[in-house]
């Protein structure tokens, strides 16, 4: 009855500095944008609650910096996530070409982990050199969903969330049926060997 | 503090002649958030108010502590509704206050004061619908109070009321968080209650047809169809509520809870349901002769959910069931509705006792699946049913109510109607409508006829039998009786309404669900912890050897509470900054708009320095500054070190022809590598047998100390030691700086702020067991690499002669044997370790330092003329 939530979620934002990790997280959370660009120097998080198929999911999602200087620290805010975001900026080629570190990155400090490719700023062609089809073939490569989002027209950002809080919530069910699973096989291994004890 | 002392207190709060009932310790629950508040119940003379009153400290210590924060008169216009959400530990329960359109709720502690509070909060405002229409409440005692509170008015005030609940801004003191108000996290009784407030956005109407009967049939078998009173309409009726009295009035029903009546007709209603639609049993309760059926149309039957059922007694003793009243409540999609089917005490003179009866079952129906249990009046629809047994008043002549009658002329005899008396002067049903009466009186016929009773009591016809309703958007459509009926002397009466029923249009719910949700993430998030800094990179200018520099940071609480800040360490890091770092405070707690400064200082010492100059560290470090239960931010402190030659080893500053400034600084780590990396040290070859800075602060003090009194033990100067420094790492051409105090102290620390002492800590403990053997001692220094053998000789034939001047100087053998036993032989890192803040540890280091002093005593008093020549030469 009294229910805070059904679940609790940990997400990560990661990606290079200036990609737009900070103006997601704030659209997601506070449906704001603001273009002054502030460097995030640490790392923050804001909660959220989303109702997935009458399942009430609070999240927590966590933004860090992106400045190479301070990767070894973040790096060890991974532990504990569920879900990792991980942005690059359409209108910079070598953001994208850095999603493969940050990949790399997740495998280092994570074991299992939901992985979502987000490629933001996506609001003005004239200015985007990262191709949505170059992008779709890398994600499809990486086995990841790919989204194209802007937080400063709102497009795309709460179905993205909204994503990778679905995977999360998938990854956990299937791990607990597995679960089941396991659990009723050793019931049943166990049953024979008495029943066979009987007969002997 | 007990509730004792709470109660009396405030009643030293209230005027004189006014009386605390009761109070209690509540949560004003406002915007998600959570306030402490006290309640109180104050009466005077009849009337009586409810006071919200703040207090400075909680609990309050004085009544001068004590504010009245606003005033509820209990007259009409006050609600007050109970809610509660069960939880694991426990109901929690609310109460929301309702007045006129202002809604406060009040969160309850659990226990008995509450319960009490509550029963007594529910008595007085029982009272006020009871009083009405008898008398206007007095409520002039209230104006007596400070108006600098607001006492909460009818009628004029309603527009400014408007504002306050367009702007639910203006309750909330947002600074009282700081003094530890708390944030009231997702409570669902509280997302509930903000739901509940916007229901009509979310809810559509659907118009539901309800078929409601009544009759008693005193005693009588169901021997005919009762389909023209159940379904004499066109139109099939959603919902039926059907009643009886008097089903049974054998003496077995008092005792056993079965009745075969009860089955007999139950089966005749279900016969005589409309056959335009299929119904299905909602619920059945029977007390003795009261019994009442509600049925739905089947497709609405999945709709209906919480159905509970209670019946009381008022009969004898007024426990037992030949009175009373039964009742059924259900929800059905987002409307609670009840039924009641009442049988009230009978004759003209007892309608005292019908009042009462009314009372009794309103007080005592409970339905006990809910907690607190629900009573009667905690329904959307009220359907109230049953043979009420009002009678007409004595003072119409039965011979002119039968003159009426016969020219069904009603309204006259109306007018001495006992129920619409008793309700217009506010003693029973106060709140429930009924309709236009336009049928005959239900009562009393011969059996079998048409005919008023014939029995010689002369008894005036009487509408007993009445259905009555309460509640919003409920119309009646028909009310009447049904003559055809003759098997009882009552006819059977039935009404049909068209009750809106609420029902939640899922995609609104969900669309306002979700926003109710945000508004309280957006809540949740700005109360996070928040706090800015001035800046996140420090810069210190170049910095020396033991020269102490500070930089400020200022940390500003620009979030919505107190904060506790604090460094933390990194993984892999042993401390949350690096040793040549010191930071005041490293925690501290912020008050919202307020600011914390800590001071940062960088300090290079005999500790850090060897790091540095070897670079195996820099001055850069990431400061990771955390917010406990929030954000953290990262600080940069970063700065320039000029290498010198303290901290740097002897074998490297051997290998230096020139001063250290002059060497760079790759070449000076890649020395230091070498020497790291190495088993036997530096190579001896193209090296001084001694480092230079030693013998440029051995040769001054020999020429200008030897004499001096307390050489070593009197400290010098740091300003002197800084010059001596720059002298020592930039040479000069002028003479060294600063008293011989001051060069004795600088070669002090220059021998220990080296990576290694003199005695290489692998033979830390070997030189401690054969302290008292000189030979072993003899052993143990003959087999030190190259340049730390040639200082030790050297320093050691230094202090020989330094006592040989103990008359001047004032030194002796053991002063100097101890002070040089704890610079040659210094303590590994890991020993300090181990040995902090236990007696028996001290002990063992008083051990060690008298064995070390004998080891570098044997060297300064043992007259060995082998011992110099164990001094290499240079490789030169």
């Amino acid at each position: 009855m009294a229910r805070e939530y059904d679940h609790l979620f940990k997400l990560l934002i990661i990606g290079d500095s200036g990609v737009g990790k900070s103006s997601l997280l704030l659209r997601f959370s506070d449906n704001t944008f603001t273009g002054n660009y502030i460097t995030t120097i640490g790392v923050d998080f804001k909660i959220r609650t989303v109702d997935i198929d009458g399942e009430r999911v609070k999240l927590q999602i966590w933004d860090t910096a992106g400045q190479e200087r301070f990767r070894t620290i973040t790096s060890t805010y991974y532990r504990g996530t569920h879900g990792v975001i991980v942005v690059y900026d359409v209108s910079s080629g070598d953001t994208f070409a850095n999603v493969k570190r940050w990949l790399h990155e997740i495998d280092q400090n994570c074991e299992v982990v939901n992985r979502i490719l987000v490629g933001n700023k996506n609001d003005s062609l004239d200015r985007k050199v990262v191709l949505t089809e170059d992008a779709q073939r890398f994600a499809d490569q990486m086995a990841i969903q790919l989204f194209e989002t802007s937080a400063k027209e709102n497009i795309n950002v709460e179905e993205m969330f909204m994503a990778i809080t679905r995977q999360v919530l998938r990854t956990k069910k299937e791990r607990r049926e597995r679960q089941a699973i396991q659990n009723s096989e050793t019931v049943n291994l166990r049953k024979p060997n008495k029943s066979k004890k009987r007969f002997c | 503090m007990s509730s004792v002392d709470i109660t009396n207190l405030v009643q030293w709060k209230v005027n004189p002649g006014d009386t605390v009932i009761s109070c209690v310790n509540a949560s004003l629950m406002q915007d998600w958030l959570r306030m402490t508040r006290y309640l109180a119940i104050v009466t005077n003379g009849c009337s009586a108010a409810l006071f919200v009153l703040t207090s400075a400290n909680v609990p309050p210590t004085s009544v001068q502590e004590i504010n009245i924060e606003r005033i509820f008169p209990f007259d009409l216009n006050f609600k007050c509704d109970l809610e509660s959400e069960a939880k694991d530990d426990g109901p929690d329960r609310f109460v929301a206050i309702t007045y006129q359109k202002l809604i406060l709720l009040f969160e309850l502690e659990l226990g008995d004061k509450s319960n009490m509070f509550v029963s007594e909060l529910y008595e007085a405002t029982g009272k006020v619908s009871e009083e009405r229409g008898n008398e206007f409440l007095e409520f002039g005692w209230l104006q007596k109070y400070n108006p600098s509170f607001r006492i909460e008015q009818s009628d004029e005030e309603i527009e400014e009321q408007d504002d306050i609940i367009d702007n639910p801004e203006i309750p909330i003191n947002r600074e009282s968080l700081a003094k530890g108000a708390s944030l009231l996290a997702m409570r669902e009784a509280a997302i509930k209650f903000h739901m509940s407030k916007k229901e009509a956005e979310y809810t559509n109407t659907q118009t539901f047809r309800v078929f409601v009967g009544t009759w008693n049939v005193n005693n009588h078998l169901p021997t005919v169809s009762l389909q023209d009173w159940l379904a004499c309409d066109i139109d099939p009726p959603d919902i039926y509520a059907v009643g009886f009295q008097e089903l049974d009035l054998s003496t077995v029903a008092y005792v056993v809870s079965d009745s075969p009546r009860e089955e007999e007709w139950r089966f005749q209603v279900e016969q005589g349901l409309h056959q335009g639609a299929e119904y299905k049993k909602v619920a059945l309760i029977r007390l003795i002769g009261m019994l009442l059926i509600v049925y739905v149309r089947k497709e609405h039957f999945n709709h209906v959910k919480k159905v509970h059922v209670d019946s009381v007694g008022t009969g004898i003793l007024s426990k037992m069931g030949n009175k009373g009243g039964v009742s059924v409540r259900m929800e059905i999609h987002n409307t609670s509705i009840c039924f009641v089917n009442s049988h009230l005490a009978a004759h003209v003179v007892e309608c005292e006792r019908r009042n009462q009866d009314y009372k009794d079952i309103c007080r005592r129906t409970s339905f006990s699946g809910f907690s607190p249990p629900l009573a009667i009046r905690d329904h959307d629809h009220i359907y109230w049913l049953g043979d009420l047994n009002y009678r007409i008043i004595p003072g119409m002549d039965v011979d002119v109510v039968k003159d009426y009658l016969a020219r069904k002329k009603f309204p006259p005899i109306l007018e001495y109607d006992q129920l619409n008396h008793q309700k217009r002067k506010g003693n029973a049903f106060i709140d429930f409508k009924e309709g236009p009466i336009d049928f005959m009186p239900t009562y009393k016929y011969d059996v079998g006829t048409d005919n008023w009773d014939s029995s010689g009591k002369e008894r005036a016809p009487a509408w007993c039998d009445r259905i009555l309703w309460k509640g919003d958007s409920i119309r009646q459509l028909e009310y009447r009786s049904h003559q055809v009926y003759r098997i009882s002397d009552h006819k059977p009466v039935s009404a049909v309404f068209l009750a809106d029923i609420k029902k939640v249009d899922n995609a609104k719910w969900r669309k306002i669900h979700e926003e109710v949700m945000k508004q309280l993430d957006k809540l949740e998030n700005e109360f996070l912890p928040q706090a800015t800094v001035d800046t996140t990179e420090i810069k210190f200018n170049p910095v020396n050897f033991l020269e102490l520099q500070t930089r400020s940071l200022t940390i500003a609480n620009n979030g919505q509470v107190p904060i506790k800040f604090k460094f933390v360490k990194k993984p892999k890091d042993v401390n949350y900054c690096k040793d040549w770092l010191t930071i005041d405070p490293f925690t501290s707690d912020i008050n919202p708009g307020e600011t914390c400064t800590i001071r940062l200082e960088v300090l290079v010492d005999k500790k850090s320095a060897y790091k540095l100059n070897s670079g195996q560290d820099q001055l850069y470090d990431i400061l990771v500054l955390h917010l406990v239960g929030g954000r953290d931010i990262f600080i940069t402190v970063a700065g320039e070190y000029e290498r010198s030659c303290f901290g740097t080893s002897l074998e490297t500053l051997a290998h230096i022809p020139g001063p250290i400034k002059e060497v760079h600084a790759g070449r000076l780590s890649e020395l230091e590598r070498q020497l790291r990396d190495s088993s036997q040290g530096l190579e001896a070859v193209g090296s001084y047998p001694v480092p230079k800075e030693v013998w440029f602060l051995v040769d001054h003090l020999h020429r200008h100390g030897m004499k001096t009194n307390q050489l070593f033990i009197q400290s010098g100067l740091t300003s002197e030691i800084e010059a001596i420094r720059t002298w020592l790492d930039c040479w000069s051409l002028d003479p060294m700086p600063g008293s011989v105090y001051s060069v004795a102290e600088a070669l002090v620390l220059l021998l220990e702020s080296t990576a290694e002492p003199i005695i290489p800590y692998e033979c830390y403990s070997k030189s401690l067991e054969v302290a008292h053997t000189y030979q072993m001692c003899k052993k143990i220094v003959q087999e030190l690499p190259f340049h730390k053998k040639n200082v030790f000789i050297y320093l050691c034939l230094f202090l020989r002669e330094l006592v040989s001047h103990s008359d001047d100087n004032k030194l002796d053998v053991n002063t100097l044997a101890t002070l040089f036993g704890g610079i040659f032989l210094r303590d590994p890192p890991w020993h300090k370790k181990v040995s902090a803040g236990k007696y028996w540890v001290t002990n063992q280091q008083n051990t060690f330092i008298r064995r070390k002093a004998t080891f570098v005593s044997h060297f300064l008093t043992t007259d060995d003329p082998t011992l110099c020549q164990i001094v290499s030469t240079s490789g030169q």
